[in-house]
């Protein structure tokens, strides 16, 4: 574009001229409107056009930009070049493009502004650079467009064409410049327009013809006088939807590459030759020696589960301890129990009957029953009744906070970041538990995938038997919470996936009753199980999730019904104390309400906001206590659909019920309410004094904070909005750097200032300090 | 620059567990100690976080675009002079925006102006935001930049319009409204403005027990490519009932002004172009019914009373005749004289007949000669009526 720069230097005399008028003597110019196109593209370099070719019908040419732009096809925001960028870009992309950009602008403007120190009067020169100029334009448009594929036929017409154009000018124009215009334009034949009949062909015909007798109708603004007949159709397809923020956040994490080489490295690291002797050995091998009986057939579509097996048991309860270090120690408990059967029958406590009670579906029930009826003979099982899990991938540690400090900051800055890591901590639950709470999501799924693998259930061991305890199921939800907590969804699918419907007999206690002896129900958390409701709607396929937690509603409320019945949760004839009953029944209204919970979270992702709201109002059912919460929530709903009205109402119950407990936080929520209501008005400066008064009572409270600053924002007010967000941040970087706040806080770095970079490194050392490896490096949009 | 569309909440991803599961509360209290849940209640969604708006997204015809402007001094040194301005450069007309002209009169190192503007976008198509700035440097050198920033408006609604015609004066108007954008659109208003010679009622509620009930329940809002139909009924006002002739051919009805909310209260409103439908001509002479009985007994007769109005330019002077069909027998003199009828004038005329068929009779056989140009309009079909033998409808 320089090359070009050069060329156009002569022309552009003439066109700053213009500028120059404009800014000194707020230009009398009709001609303000044409110029537009002038020096917008010159300064993109882009002249090429000889002046005096169209002289006299420069005048015409006013509207030139207005005719391309109409031709122009709506998908064109994607365009970035030169200061045409548009304020997607800018908003997306503002440091990475125009910063440059406006860099080279400024300087060249500098330039410009320089040199055109010389006064011309002659308008009609100028204008016929204006006109130049525009074709300049036109024509790049075009070129862009045919870039684009959009199928405009008028392409090139409308460059030969457009400088004979005089129809649409607007009024003002037409009466402002009378001389200029007419004489050329009686003196030319007018061709059409050809953007705008076809435009207006090609989008309305289709319409007229519908066969249901409605027509279509223009839609205008009220007040708009000027009328514009020229129902340019929207495309539909051109739409594009606004991406949610989750989406925005999505994950970027390469999944699978290094699996492999991780897992080669791994099994040659310190933690297996220490701590697991075993795990060199092949699965099958293990299984076999496991199962004991010697069925070691891995290969046969059926597996023989022998009841026998831990008759011998000894063998294979000692392999098991000593395969995994620690976090099989409970395992060891079992066994230890299982030495004397009236140990293993207290063993089978209450609480353990509660939780894990879990109605299978009839073909598992009868796999489960078959197993205790034929104590001592094989038990032939498909192999697709089997659960067979294994690591799908291996390793996602990594350090995203790290690898951007490296990039922007060096070697020394990245050094200093120190993150609990998985080698860092004790390879048991407990440095599990640290991992997690020290917000280092990632080297915790990694250690779960340890902890797992000395299972015999690591990496590549998918779709070879496994044997199932109470911690390797723990420790598989641990390990797909996390990923989901990381937005990993599409890796928590992967490896839910051998799990099948969470209902396989091998999944349930009854399965191994040697190893459990007495004991029923599911070894599935049902935690676990609101997980794998809850993934698919993560990943697009709400329909599937609603399907699960559905089928998860009804055998809660079977059990709660069995519950009131007096019989077991599962339906058998136990005999259970009143006390434990009650307790009983609210474990199970509680989880019950989770799956509510769940599937009205669901309905909201669906965007069906009337159904949402009845399973939000059913939630308040079994979770009386948060009916202040959920209404307020229902609230905000409305207020997302625009629905202010209703909005008002729940906020209103909200006040009710709260009148009721006074207390911090009911005060909060409902001045949070009526601030949220006001932002609904489109009145933030009202929303702002309330949100500025939850902070007077709760000086801490993030959420008031940061939206104070972003109604501050909305008020014009950056630079208070700033500090406020920035004040927060410092004040309390453990809470505060929060992802949401983040994000409002780069945002406006980059409508402050086109150096927005040194800011946002800024951020990345304070997050380096505070935040683990889990943390969502998008928010600080370094790119 | 950067385009200030309503926040948006927040949601985050609730993963929850209970106290028996390997990491105990561990899940839970990170849920807790997270800003954006709410508090009391962290499985619930949708936070009460304000997250700025990502991108530009989408704007359509009929919202307000708001910007903010924001001139940063990036420089160490103090500029002087500074001004701001902001065009909207649509197809046809170029607007300014900026909410004062003046000048700065200084802008220090690492300050900002700022400046929020606001625009109901009356177009469709391309818009170009022209921020132009310009200000004088300490050497006293005049400069000068612009940055463009174009964008797309589109068409939220598609409106679709049906007219039928009762007959009686009155025009029953269907208008389908669809929301073609990609967010659930809250309508707030839709209401038809008539033409002054019509009054409107709108059907779209139904009174129940006292309370009038939107037909579309619950659903306050539309879905994406959701439709919705609205009907309403137009009466001719009074003064333009009497004179049969003013509302002939193509008249203009009214238009359509909706207004809707999306995000946070996010307004946008429309209003359609006039809507015109073309009358049902009636031709010179134009019979109405006023009142028939729904059902008589057979072979009793009854009373109907018809309204005939002249429609023409011209007096007519009209005679009447009745003739019988197979099902409907005239009762009274046929040719009798209606007398002189003058442009735009009507005359009540009671009839009386019987019916000797069972069930669903057409009412059909009256014949208008107007004397003066021998011209004869018939008149069949006028109305139906369910005829009942006696002992029936006694029962």
């Amino acid at each position: 574009s320089n090359a070009k720069d050069a060329k156009s230097t002569s022309d552009e005399d003439d066109s700053r001229d213009i500028v120059q008028q404009k800014t000194q003597e707020e230009i009398l110019f009709h001609e303000e409107t044409i110029d537009l196109g002038g020096d917008e593209f010159e300064s993109e370099g882009n002249e090429t056009v000889s002046e005096d070719s169209n002289n006299f019908v420069d005048k015409l040419n006013e509207q030139m930009m207005e005719s391309v732009i109409i031709s122009d096809s709506p998908n064109n925001s994607e365009d970035d070049t030169g200061e045409l960028g548009c304020l997607q870009e800018i908003v997306d992309q503002m440091e990475a493009k125009d910063n440059q950009k406006t860099q080279t602008e400024v300087d060249k403007e500098e330039i410009l502004s320089n040199e055109s120190e010389t006064e011309h009067e002659e308008t009609p020169k100028d204008i016929s650079e204006i006109g130049t100029d525009d074709q300049a334009s036109l024509k790049e448009e075009s070129i862009q467009e045919a870039v684009k594929e959009e199928p405009m036929l008028g392409n090139n017409i409308p460059v030969e064409t457009k400088p004979n154009n005089i129809d649409e000018s607007t009024p003002e124009d037409q009466v402002l410049s009378p001389s200029t215009t007419k004489p050329s334009s009686e003196a030319e034949p007018i061709p059409v327009c050809t953007i705008f009949s076809q435009a207006n062909n090609a989008s309305s015909q289709p319409q007229l013809f519908l066969p249901d007798g409605f027509e279509p109708q223009m839609v205008k603004s009220p007040s708009f006088s000027s009328i514009i007949e020229t129902p340019v159709k929207s495309n539909p397809q051109v739409v594009q939807p606004s991406p949610s923020l989750s989406k925005f956040f999505g994950d970027t994490v390469n999944t699978n590459t290094l699996a492999s080489d991780f897992f080669d490295s791994f099994t040659t690291s310190n933690f297996i030759s220490v701590s697991n002797p075993n795990a060199s050995s092949s699965v099958p091998e293990q299984m076999s020696s496991l199962s004991n009986g010697g069925d070691g057939s891995s290969s046969n579509p059926t597996f023989p589960v022998q009841n026998g097996r831990p008759e011998a048991g000894g063998p294979p309860s000692t392999l098991e301890i000593t395969q995994s270090p620690k976090p099989f120690s409970q395992i060891q408990a079992v066994f230890a129990g299982s030495d004397d059967p009236f140990a293993t029958a207290l063993n089978m406590s209450e609480l353990d009957r509660r939780n894990d009670a879990w109605i299978p579906s009839e073909e598992t029930r009868n796999v489960l029953i078959s197993v205790a009826t034929q104590q001592y003979s094989a038990v032939f099982i498909d192999k697709e009744n089997l659960t067979m899990p294994g690591l799908k991938f291996d390793n996602i540690q990594g350090d995203a906070v790290k690898d951007l400090m490296l990039r922007f900051l060096g070697e020394q800055a990245a050094v200093k970041r120190q993150v609990l890591n998985v080698n860092s901590v004790e390879q048991s639950f407990v440095g599990l538990k640290q991992l997690i709470s020290s917000k280092n999501w990632r080297a915790a799924v990694d250690l779960c995938g340890r902890l797992l693998t000395a299972h015999g259930q690591g990496y590549k061991k998918s779709g070879l038997p496994a044997s199932h305890t109470t911690d390797s199921l723990q420790l598989w939800f641990v390990r797909l919470a996390l990923l989901v907590k990381l937005n990993l969804f599409q890796n928590a699918e992967m490896e839910f996936e051998p799990f099948g419907n969470l209902d396989q007999p091998d999944l349930y206690y009854e399965y191994y009753p040697n190893v459990y002896p007495g004991r029923k129900g599911s070894m599935v958390p049902f935690s676990m199980r609101i997980l794998h409701a809850e993934l698919p709607q993560y990943l697009g396929n709400p329909q599937e999730s609603l399907d699960r937690l559905h089928s998860m509603k009804i055998i809660c409320a079977k059990i709660l019904e069995n519950l009131e019945q007096g019989l077991a949760e599962d339906g058998s004839m136990t005999n259970i104390t009143q006390e434990n009953r009650q307790a009983s029944v609210q474990l199970w209204r509680s989880r019950l309400g989770r799956v509510m919970y769940s599937m009205a979270n669901c309905l909201l992702m669906m965007k069906d906001y009337v159904l949402a709201v009845d399973a939000y109002h059913s939630v308040i059912k079994y979770y009386p206590h948060q009916e202040p919460q959920l209404l307020s929530g229902i609230g905000r709903i409305f207020l997302q659909i625009g629905d202010i009205k209703t909005a008002e109402k729940y906020f209103q119950d909200v006040e009710k019920v709260t009148h009721k407990l006074d207390g911090l936080q009911s005060q909060i929520m409902v001045l949070m309410n009526r601030a949220f209501l006001h932002l609904g008005q489109n009145n933030f400066a009202e929303a702002h004094r309330f949100f500025t008064e939850i902070l007077r009572i709760d000086s801490s409270n993030a959420v008031a904070n940061n939206n104070a600053a972003v109604c501050l924002l909305y008020l014009g007010k950056l630079k208070d909005s700033l500090r406020q967000l920035e004040g927060m941040v410092q004040q309390d970087p453990q809470h505060y750097l929060h992802e949401s706040v983040l994000f409002n806080l780069t945002t406006m770095y980059e409508l402050e200032s086109s150096r927005s970079m040194q800011k946002k490194q800024a951020l990345l050392e304070a997050v380096a300090i505070k935040e683990g490896d889990s943390f969502n490096t998008q928010c600080l949009k370094l790119g | 620059v950067m385009r200030l569309t309503k926040p948006t909440l927040f949601t985050n991803i609730p993963v929850t567990c209970e106290e028996r599961d390997l990491p105990g509360n561990l899940f839970n209290q990170l849920m807790k100690d997270d800003p954006s849940t709410v508090k009391g209640a962290e499985t619930l969604m949708l936070g009460e976080m304000l997250t700025l708006p990502q991108n530009f997204g989408n704007i359509f015809l009929g919202e307000t675009f708001s910007s903010y402007i924001s001139v940063h001094n990036d420089s160490s040194q103090v500029v002087k002079d500074i001004l701001v301005k902001a065009d909207l450069q649509t197809s046809s007309q170029r607007l300014n925006l900026s909410a004062s002209s003046a000048a700065v009169a200084e802008l220090k190192p690492d300050c900002c102006i700022d400046d929020v503007i606001h625009h109901e976008v009356k177009e469709i198509g391309t818009h170009i935001l022209v921020c132009a700035v310009s200000y004088t440097t300490q050497t006293g050198e005049k400069m000068y930049f612009r940055k463009f920033f174009k964008f797309q408006v589109l068409k939220p609604l598609d409106v679709k319009t049906k007219f039928y015609n009762a007959e009686t004066d009155e025009v029953f108007l269907e208008a389908q409204i669809q929301n073609i954008t990609t967010s659930p659109m809250f309508m707030e208003k839709v209401s038809l403005e008539p033409s002054m010679m019509y009054n409107v009622a709108e059907l779209n509620t139904v009174d129940t027990a006292g309370e009038s009930e939107s037909t579309f329940g619950a659903r306050t809002y539309l879905q994406p490519m959701d439709t919705r139909q609205y009907l309403y009924c137009l009466k001719p006002k009074q003064e333009f009932a009497e004179k049969a002739g003013v509302i002939k051919g193509v008249t203009v009805i009214g238009k359509l002004d909706i207004v809707w909310k999306t995000n946070l209260g996010e307004r946008g409103r429309l209003q359609t172009s006039q809507l015109q439908r073309m009358a049902p001509g009636y031709g010179d002479v134009r019979l109405s019914l006023e009142t028939i009985p729904d059902t008589v007994n057979l072979e009793e007769p009854f009373d109907i009373t018809c309204k005939i109005t002249n429609c023409s330019e011209r007096t007519m002077d009209l005679v009447l005749e009745m003739c019988n069909t197979n099902s409907i027998h005239w009762c009274g003199v046929s040719g009798r004289q209606l007398g002189k009828l003058h442009p735009s004038s009507s005359l009540h005329l009671a009839l009386t007949l019987l019916s000797s068929v069972q069930g669903l009779q057409s009412v059909s056989g009256l014949r208008l000669t107007d004397t003066f140009l021998k011209r004869t309009y018939e008149y069949d079909d006028i109305a139906q009526v369910c005829v009942v033998s006696s002992e029936i409808k006694q029962s």
